[in-house]
C-alpha cells in the first residue's frame, strides 16, 4: 500500500475536492455553510471511502493473491477482517485525520469540529467494512465500481443519519451521547460480523 | 502402511456456464507419484486443478486426502500447494519479500531459507528487485520457489514449464523428481508429452476432453 502513494493519496484529494465544490456553488449566505458543512464532510466522506474500495481486491484477484490466501488454512475472514483495517488507515483513517482542517474552511465552531472527528473516527471503519463486503462481491467484474455504489451507498444510511445528526444536535445545544453509542455499537457489529460476510462473498464470488 | 499419503478423486464434474466440461473424472494419486493431466484446451484441466486444491467446491463426488474429505480440511490445506498461471506475485514488493510473505503466512521465519531457496532456483541475484521488474520467467521461478519453503506433500501445478527457458526447466525437473523420491505428490497439467522428461517413469496419466 505504502509504496504504491497513489492508492493513498487519491482518496484524499477526492475528499477535499469533493467538500470544497460545495462553497462554490452555494449562495454566500453567513451561516448557511457552517450549518450544512458537517453533513458535507459526511458525504464527501462517504464517496471517498466508496471510491477507494473497488481497488480494494482487485490487485490481489489479478495477480492471484486472492486465490492463495482462499486456499490457505489460516481463516480467510481473520484475513479479511486485517486487510480492512490496513485499508482503513490507508484511507478513512486519514481522511478523519484531515478533517478538522476541512472544518475550518466551512468556519464550523471548534466544539462541532471535535464531534465530527469523533463520529468520522467511530463511523469510517463500519464504512470500509461493510463497503468491503460490496468490494469482495464485485471483485470479479471488470466495472464492479458502480455496482459498488449500489449495493453499498444505502447500507450506508444509518451511519450517515447517526454520524451528521449529531452535528446538528450539537448546534441546538443538546447531548450528542446516543449517537455515539449507535455508531460505536454499528462499528462493533461491522467488526465482528463483516469479515464472515467479506470471505463468504470472495468464496462464491472466485470460481 | 498405515500413513501412505493418498488422494483420491471420484466421479468429479465441472459446469461452465451451460457447458459441462466434464465428468465421471476420477483417480488416484499415492507417495511419489505423479498424475499429468492432459486434453485439448478448454477441456477444463485447470478447472480440475482448482476443485482439487480447493479453490472451487465440487459439484457431484468429492476428493479424499488420506481418508478426509479434502473440503474446509486444514490439514489438507496446510500440505497442498498450488502454483496458478497467475503466479502470486505482488508487483510492489521485491522479490524475497514475496516469498518472506508467504513464509511468514506458513508461520516460519528463516531467513537463511529464503535464500537457499532463491539460490536454488538460481534468482538470487534478482531477490532485491520488485517483482514487476522480473521476466515472466523470472516470475516463474519466483513463484516455485514458494513450493520449498514450506513442507508440502501435494504440489498442484498449473503448465509448470510454460515460459521458462530449458535450464529453467531442467531445473523445474529435477525439484519435481526429487520431491516424488522424498514420499511427495504432484498433480500437474501440460500440454506436452513428458515421454522424454525424467519425470516420465513417475507418470500416470490423465485425460480430458474425450467426447
Amino acid at each position: 500500500m505504502f509504496r504504491n502513494t497513489s492508492s493513498l493519496i487519491q482518496p484524499l484529494v477526492f475528499f477535499i475536492i469533493i467538500a470544497l465544490l460545495f462553497p462554490f456553488s452555494l449562495p454566500a449566505e453567513g451561516l448557511l455553510l457552517q450549518r450544512i458543512g458537517g453533513g458535507v464532510i459526511w458525504v464527501s466522506a462517504v464517496l471517498a471511502t466508496m471510491l477507494s474500495l473497488e481497488s480494494m481486491f482487485h490487485s490481489d484477484y489479478q495477480d492471484g493473491t486472492l486465490e492463495q490466501m482462499l486456499i490457505h488454512p489460516r481463516s480467510l475472514s481473520l484475513a479479511m477482517l486485517g486487510k480492512a483495517l490496513a485499508h482503513w488507515t490507508a484511507t478513512g483513517l486519514i481522511l478523519t485525520l484531515f478533517s478538522p482542517l476541512l472544518c475550518v474552511t466551512f468556519n464550523i465552531p471548534s466544539e462541532q469540529i471535535w464531534v465530527l472527528f469523533t463520529g468520522l473516527l467511530l463511523g469510517t471503519p463500519s464504512l470500509t467494512l461493510i463497503g468491503a463486503i460490496g468490494a469482495a462481491l464485485t471483485v470479479t467484474l471488470r466495472r464492479g465500481g458502480v455496482l459498488i455504489a449500489i449495493i453499498i451507498l444505502p447500507l450506508y444510511i444509518p451511519i450517515l443519519i447517526f454520524g451528521a445528526g449529531m452535528l446538528t444536535q450539537v448546534a441546538q445545544g443538546l447531548e450528542v451521547t446516543s449517537q455515539l453509542y449507535a455508531l460505536a455499537a454499528i462499528l462493533a457489529l461491522s467488526i465482528t460480523l463483516a469479515p464472515f460476510a467479506i470471505a463468504g462473498a470472495l468464496r462464491i464470488t472466485i470460481n | 502402511m498405515p500413513n501412505l499419503k493418498v488422494i483420491s478423486a471420484n466421479n468429479l464434474s465441472c459446469v461452465r456456464g451451460d457447458n459441462l466440461l466434464f465428468e465421471g473424472v476420477s483417480f488416484d494419486v499415492s507417495e511419489g507419484q505423479c498424475l499429468h493431466v492432459t486434453g485439448p484446451n478448454g477441456c477444463g484441466k485447470t478447472s480440475l486443478l482448482r476443485l482439487i486444491s480447493g479453490i472451487n467446491q465440487t459439484e457431484t463426488g468429492c476428493i479424499k486426502w488420506q481418508g478426509a474429505n479434502t473440503n474446509d480440511n486444514s490439514l489438507f490445506l496446510s500440505e497442498c500447494a498450488y502454483i496458478a498461471h497467475k503466479e502470486g506475485l505482488k508487483n510492489e514488493l521485491t522479490a524475497i519479500e514475496n516469498l518472506r510473505y508467504y513464509q511468514q503466512l506458513d508461520g516460519i521465519n528463516d531467513e537463511l531459507a529464503l535464500d537457499d531457496t532463491l539460490a536454488k532456483l538460481k534468482i538470487l541475484k534478482c531477490a532485491d528487485l520488485l517483482a514487476q521488474q522480473l521476466s515472466f520467467g523470472q516470475r516463474r521461478r519466483l513463484s516455485f520457489a514458494r513450493l520449498l519453503i514450506a513442507e508440502f506433500s501435494l504440489w498442484v501445478l498449473d503448465e509448470p514449464f510454460t515460459g521458462i527457458d530449458t535450464d529453467g526447466r531442467e531445473l523445474m525437473e529435477s525439484l519435481c523428481v526429487n520431491h516424488l523420491k522424498s514420499g511427495g505428490l504432484i498433480i500437474m497439467t501440460h500440454h506436452q508429452t513428458l515421454l522424454d522428461s525424467p519425470l516420465n517413469q513417475y507418470r500416470s496419466e490423465l485425460q480430458l476432453g474425450q467426447a
